[in-house]
């Protein structure tokens, strides 16, 4: 399954000899990556046939166009944090690296747009943009996340989508080089009238581009994207605080920075919650609102440490569970006093109404929050750290009634499992709760278990969590596709599509015949996509 | 007739009309489409019976052309483009099937216009999200599915806003409700449950909202669909910011555009709002003399739980961007309009007669993308085409409207023409065809290309045009849906 | 600790990517925000920290085997522990750690590159990583009337190691160091040519042996000798007396102190006061052997246990090495207390600073990536528009110069000890 000589010169020619291995060493470092255990039983996914670094669209387009002639499987990817970065059908596939395709081409302020390459991670551009007093919005990643990656390829969904948006709503361009070879450049980008728009003429190719999830790299290689930028209040740069022993991970901004507030607050019920982020969001004012989720539990220097404090915070009367059945975050902003004002007044009046109650905050603890759910600072640690694994099921999009019906038969299966200690207990089911776009399109809901990969018991128990929220004839059918039919799953082992499919209006059928076209000789890697025809 | 026949069978017999006077209707527009008469027009009124009205038109390899709004209509979009067509007319499906306040969602059948849905939505505490005074008949899923720009751009999120979702049936007579609406249950069954089908994600791993957006029906049919509303105003402050000059408006409006401040937020100069506010040429001309030649609409809308306070912060921040660009002076009245009269007329469908047609009659409309700091250049260069042709400047409507919360915007140009001056007419048609050629090369990007402008738009667009005749082969395999229109 | 030992933390190694990068919380000019130099010059992943966990594991599974690749990329490695600060940050994994042990077992199975060997049994030889002779160790010093540690008793050894020792461009600092000492009246004596190496660069490499043998001498040393503290102008010789002869249950009586701590105290307690001025804008580089690398080593023996369910925690509680307790503000107040010193701060610096290249064999085994590494540093230099490039570490000073002589834009770069000496 290996390439032949020949092929592999012929990668060769294209990139340089210093940008393609096919070393065995170097592979085994692109095939391992953190679910691998739950999906494929091992740290291992497939090894790749050989690892190419291309630099530029032209060297893409040349080797696709070479994947095509000797039938050769295809993957591109740009952080590589996720499963779908790294799974290929078969082993006769090569990953594309495109770690030296890292410009940030344009950022245009008046038009709030920048257009990117792909290895621009997200903190890189909302540092920059956050110099002309513009910014982009989160990725639930974190940090490192790859702008395109989020916008385009793979999900999209984060902290700040009440005023940001997600999902990929906020393309405006893209250049993409697709299975043939060819080179689709959309909308005004393609006429060379700027990046402000990818919609036309006629219908909108974004709708090939993605739908709720990408296509994860099973369609070709996006190669530059333009997304919208939204308005940043605060300073044109940030500097975490030093202290003399304090690790990067202790480190805050010190304070909220100027131009914004935080608020943590409690409300009666998970309903009342559900409401209380409805009417937020309705209410227009806030720069990110969601469940407190992840950011129940103090972070701590280190899992030892974060223990310490919580068993502390509990004896001095701290109840997790409450936070994280009823509590929300809440960040506002805006350019001037008044409107900051304002937006404190609703709040309040809404809280009032709601019968929430605001906690008191230090300096340092809204310091934390800011950092966490403007830039998702501490997220990945809270994904990883405890255990080494996180999976979402279930998790969709959707109106905020029926989240919360989602919402509540997640806690009835996943509690279980905490109970008996086989996911980590972190209050409840963890819970990532956004509303999208001031509440206009809906919930963004992710209900989060925490497992030990390692253990059989734990793993075995998120393999029972995944079985049941993703069984298409169970108590979660109808609550839309299971997370992106190749998100966080993969094709190949899930089969999503194919179980999914009939019950929610054949899409699949469509997407099936999307993907031949886009893909006639389906060099494509499809595992967290879909193939032109199932296997 | 054995087809006719059939498709008697699925609309029943009083659809089917070959009245010729009803034919010569949907054969032509006030647009320069060629006249092509359809053979018949059908008139459905359920999802299933466009469904088989689709798979009729496969079996009998019979073009179709969808149609849901009344006349007046302008954009050739609705002209077949080839004999023997059959007009698909959906004005008949007037459901407004749900109108939630909480939610601030409604979902419409295709054939509801904008002044029907208007009155109800009001009834309920909401309103819509309107482009600028459309015609009383225009459908409202229509004005959404052809990208219509609405006129508050802080609540314009993507393109498709105030689209969120609805039922499609494809060329193939397969249907799919998209995004929430998709799964198990009927529409009616997902209420029960919570499921408002409000959310714009699309079902899983492609948008088949962004496919049938700016369509022009070459894809399929879209039985109905849901779309957000806004919060009805308690009051608003409304102001017109008076200018010589375009760019310090654009100043002004960039700043307001960022912070999302503001709802109503467009320009114009003075014909165009001259001809909303007034009732016939008499009015306009003398109106426009005292109007300045360029003027910013912008209101604040008091709504929700604190609509003084809101009012009160938007407004005193606004005077403060208008002072610092260039020290603009926003007022209640200029020189006869006044601003809260505008608000109303902003609030619903344009009166008759239609207030385009108020200056002269006729109206062509030539509108593309562009950035709005590049405004100033096509208003120049439309000037400059309009002299090249003898047409006056003086007669062209100039509209601005940001879009997407300003990261683009629809700039839109309506030549008013008397319909029955032949010459006129004929420089109106050369600068909205070849004309725009121009435009084109100055950047305006036509991503709604209607008529003349397909061509205009494709030949830039070439990679564009080979990628959506791959998707009309998947969606219309057999071309029957409005062929001859975009690039098919 | 062997290789399999840390199979639990290259099962969790999630592949973030964070050791490629400075930590989030640290990155202000998005122009300097990479980490790893390795990852930085090399591209591919296995040039990563993560990447070596991946190999590693692949490695004990039997998926693949030594190879000119694996070794490559092992050893085009600084060892500088950006990483590990970087690692650390979302995770309680030990890549450095793991690091070095996949290196110990490479010079285990005798997987050797030809450069280090040579330098190693150089070392074996002579005593020194020079490829230098012993006798000539101790010709730094010529002319100094200082005690020699080898028949005479003093309170302080003053220990030049082996760059300074060898390396006659740079023997001005070594001097300059000793007779500020010497003329501030400290009871001080070095051993000269009988000076032998630490050990700590030929461990770096993966030869544990030759630390433990160097240790053992070396604490033999300082006992004979009565000597209460250590000083070294050194920062690698500084940190594996510090720290790594403490790992290997060596730790020395006496106190360890990098030279910038000794002269530190010296000017506080008013003995070395600043006569002059010297108006100069300079930046700091961090050696990485005084800076994140110096953190004291911390042993810990326990257990993993799970509370909350599943997350893992241990009895008893286990404190990570997090690079935030190395030597960062004293070199610092030192240089701002220096009259007409003004002190601009690169973009990259305390526990997140750019390595200079020089360290780990990649100086002896890849020279090119040494100067390479060394390059970028210069860059960053230069982008804070300072005139001068200092620090506190021969290695760093010598890998600097080398870089500028093989083309890196020129600048003035000094250690410490010279702008101490130009201000009395």
């Amino acid at each position: 399954m290996a390439l032949t000589d020949r092929e592999y010169q012929a990668l060769e020619d294209i990139v340089g000899a210093e940008n393609i291995s096919r070393e065995p060493a170097f592979l085994d470092t692109y095939n391992q990556c953190w679910g691998h255990k739950l999906v494929f039983d091992q740290k291992f996914s497939t090894r790749p046939a050989a690892v190419v670094l291309p630099g530029s669209t032209e060297e893409l387009q040349a080797i696709a166009k070479i994947c095509n002639k000797y039938r050769i499987l295809f993957k591109p990817f740009s952080s590589g944090f996720e499963v779908v970065s790294f799974a290929l059908a078969n082993e006769r596939g090569i990953l594309l690296d495109l770690k030296r395709m890292d410009r940030i081409i344009e950022i245009d302020v008046k038009n709030m747009h920048a257009v990117v390459e792909p290895y621009v991670n997200i903190y890189r551009l909302q540092r920059e943009a956050m110099k002309h007093g513009v910014t982009v919005g989160s990725l639930g990643a974190g940090p490192s996340a790859g702008v395109i990656a989020g916008s385009c390829c793979h999900f999209g969904a984060g902290t700040t989508m009440t005023s940001t948006g997600g999902l990929g709503r906020n393309v405006l361009g893209v250049e993409w080089v697709l299975p043939t070879g060819d080179v689709l450049t959309m909308g005004t980008a393609e006429t060379g009238a700027g990046w402000f728009s990818a919609d036309g003429p006629g219908p909108s190719l974004r709708g090939v581009l993605r739908g709720r999830s990408g296509a994860n790299g099973g369609h070709g290689i996006i190669t530059k994207a333009s997304v919208k930028l939204y308005p940043w209040y605060g300073p044109p740069e940030v500097k975490f605080s030093e202290q003399p022993g304090l690790p990067a991970s202790g480190k805050t901004l010190g304070e909220v920075p100027q131009g914004y507030k935080a608020f943590m607050i409690l409300l009666p019920s998970t309903e009342v919650m559900f409401e209380a982020l409805l009417r937020i969001g309705k209410a227009e004012i806030a720069s990110c609102v969601m469940a407190t989720g992840p950011a129940v539990l103090p972070y701590g220097e280190g899992n030892d440490e974060q223990w310490a404090e919580i068993q502390k915070m509990e004896a001095a009367g701290m109840v997790f569970e409450d936070l994280a059945f009823r509590s929300i975050v809440v960040l506002l902003g805006s350019d001037t006093s008044r409107g900051l004002e304002y937006r404190e007044k609703y709040l309040l009046e809404i809280m009032r109404q709601l019968e929430g109650v605001s906690l008191p905050l230090t300096s340092q603890q809204g310091a934390v929050m800011f950092a966490g759910l403007m830039w998702h600072f501490g997220f990945v640690t809270m994904a990883f750290r405890r255990t080494g694994d996180f999976f979402v099921s279930p998790t969709s999009d959707g109106s905020p009634d029926i989240m919360l019906k989602m919402r509540n038969a997640a806690v009835e299966l996943i509690q279980p499992y905490i109970d008996k200690g086989l996911v980590v207990n972190t209050g409840k089911v963890d819970l990532f709760l956004i509303p999208s776009e001031n509440s206009t399109a809906g919930f963004h809901e992710e209900n989060v278990t925490y497992y030990d990969p390692w253990d059989p018991d734990s793993l075995q128990a998120e393999r029972e969590i995944i079985q049941k929220s993703e069984d298409p004839n169970g108590p979660f059918k109808s609550f839309g596709v299971p997370h992106l039919g190749g998100g966080l799953t993969i094709e190949t082992v899930s089969h999503n599509h194919q179980r999914w499919g009939p019950i929610y209006d054949n899409y699949d059928m469509w997407l099936r015949q999307i993907k031949d076209m886009l893909d006639p000789n389906s060099v494509g890697d499809w595992s967290a996509y879909i193939p032109g025809v199932f296997p | 007739m054995q087809t006719r026949t059939s498709l008697e069978e699925i609309v029943g017999k009083n659809n089917v009309l070959d009245d010729p006077a009803v034919l010569d209707s949907y054969s032509s527009d006030l647009s320069f489409v060629p006249k092509v008469r359809p053979k018949w027009v059908v008139k459905p009124s359920s999802t299933v019976e466009v469904q088989e009205v689709i798979k009729w038109a496969n079996a009998t390899s019979t073009p179709l052309v969808p149609v849901s709004s009344g006349t007046p209509r302008f954009r050739g979009d609705t002209i077949p483009r080839t004999g023997g067509a059959v007009i698909v007319d959906l004005s008949g499906m007037k459901k407004i099937m749900r109108i939630d306040l909480i939610s601030r969602v409604a979902m419409v059948e295709a054939g509801v216009t904008f002044a029907e849905l208007q009155p109800e939505l009001e009834k309920a505490g909401l309103s819509a999200y309107m482009p600028l005074c459309p015609k009383g008949s225009k459908s409202v899923l229509a004005s959404m599915l052809e990208r219509e720009p609405i006129t508050m751009p802080a609540h314009h999120w993507d393109c498709s806003d105030p689209f969120l979702l609805g039922e499609y049936i494809f060329g193939t007579g397969d249907k799919m409700r998209s995004g929430e609406a998709s799964g198990p249950e009927t529409t009616e069954e997902k209420w029960k449950l919570g499921n408002y089908q409000m959310t714009p994600m699309a079902v899983s791993q492609f948008d088949e909202n962004k496919l049938v957006s700016g369509a022009q029906g070459t894809m399929g049919i879209v039985t109905w669909a849901s779309l957000k509303c806004r919060l009805i105003s308690k009051f608003s402050r409304n102001f017109l910011v008076p200018s010589e000059n375009i760019e310090p408006l654009l100043e002004l409006s960039y700043q307001l555009l960022r912070g999302r401040i503001g709802d109503h937020l467009f320009i114009m100069n003075d014909l165009n709002l001259a001809s909303l506010l007034a009732r016939d040429p008499g009015e306009i001309n003398a109106l426009r003399e005292t109007l300045p030649p360029w003027v910013l609409v912008v209101s604040f809308e008091g709504n929700g739980d604190l609509p003084e306070d809101k009012v009160a912060w938007q407004e005193a921040d606004f005077r403060e961007m208008a002072t610092r660009s260039g020290g603009l002076k926003p007022a209640s009245t200029i020189h006869g309009a006044d601003a809260d009269e505008l608000s109303q007329i902003l609030s619903r469908p344009s009166d008759d007669p239609y207030w385009k047609l108020r200056y002269k009659g006729g109206c062509s409309d030539i509108f593309f993308l562009t950035t709005l700091d590049k405004t100033p250049g096509f208003v120049s260069a439309m000037s400059g085409l309009a002299q090249s042709r003898r047409f006056s400047p003086r007669d062209i409507g100039v509209y601005i409207q940001p879009v997407v919360q300003g990261t683009s915007c629809h700039c839109e140009f309506n030549l008013f023409h008397e319909p029955a001056n032949a010459a006129e007419a004929d420089r109106v048609k050369w600068l909205v065809t070849e004309g725009s050629v121009n435009l084109a090369n100055l950047g305006a990007f036509f991503s709604r290309p209607y008529g003349y402008w397909a061509k205009v738009a494709y030949s830039r667009a070439t990679e564009t045009a080979i990628m959506q005749r791959k998707l009309k082969k998947i969606f219309d395999p057999k071309d029957i849906m409005n062929p001859g229109q975009l690039c098919f | 600790m062997a290789l399999q030992d840390f199979e639990h933390d290259m099962q969790r190694c999630t592949r973030c990517s964070y050791c490629k990068w400075i930590p989030y919380e640290n990155q202000q000019n998005m122009d300097f925000i990479k980490g790893c130099p390795s990852a930085a010059r090399f591209n591919f992943h296995a040039y990563a920290a993560s990447g070596k966990w991946n190999m590693s594991y692949s490695f004990l599974n039997g998926r693949i085997d030594y190879s000119d690749a694996f070794q490559d990329a092992v050893y085009k490695c600084l060892l500088c522990g950006s990483c590990d600060v970087s690692c650390k940050v979302i995770g309680d994994l030990e890549p450095l750690q793991h690091m070095h042990e996949l290196r110990c077992k490479f010079v285990e199975d005798g997987e050797i590159l030809p450069e280090h060997f040579v330098t190693i049994e150089g070392l074996k030889k002579e005593d020194n990583m020079l490829l230098a002779k012993k006798a000539d160790r101790g010709n730094w010093a010529e002319g100094i009337a200082v005690k020699n540690l080898s028949k005479e008793k003093a309170k302080v050894a003053f220990r030049a190691g082996c760059r300074y020792s060898f390396d006659q461009e740079l023997w001005p600092i070594v001097r300059g160091g000793l007779k500020l000492l010497i003329d501030a009246g400290v009871d001080v004596g070095i051993w000269g040519s009988e000076e032998v190496c630490c050990g700590g660069r030929a461990y770096s490499i993966g030869f544990a042996g030759e630390l433990t043998k160097y240790a053992e001498h070396n604490l033999e040393a300082l006992k004979a000798a009565g000597v209460e503290t250590l000083v070294t102008p050194c920062a690698d010789c500084y940190q594996h007396y510090k720290v790594h002869y403490d790992k290997i249950g060596k730790k020395p009586d006496v106190e360890i102190l990098h030279f910038t701590e000794y002269l530190h105290r010296l000017i506080k307690e008013g003995t070395i006061k600043f006569t002059k001025e010297v108006p100069l804008t300079v930046t700091y580089h961090d050696p990485c052997h005084l800076g994140r690398l110096a953190e004291p080593w911390i042993h810990w023996k326990g257990k993993e246990v799970k509370v909350m369910g599943q997350t893992i925690c241990h009895e008893p509680p286990k404190k990570f090495r997090r690079g935030a307790n190395g030597v960062y503000d004293i070199p610092r107040e030192i240089l701002t207390s220096i009259p007409g010193v003004k002190l601009v701060e690169m973009y990259r610096t305390r526990e997140s600073a750019w390595c200079c290249g020089a360290g780990a064999g990649v100086k002896e085994a890849y020279p090119d990536f040494a100067n390479w590494t060394a390059t970028e540093r210069i860059k960053e230099a230069k982008s804070v528009n300072a005139k001068a490039l200092v620090t506190a570490c021969g290695w760093c000073r010598r890998n600097f110069i080398d870089a500028m002589e093989a083309g890196a834009e020129k600048m003035e770069v000094y250690d410490i000890i010279e702008l101490v000496q130009k201000a009395i």
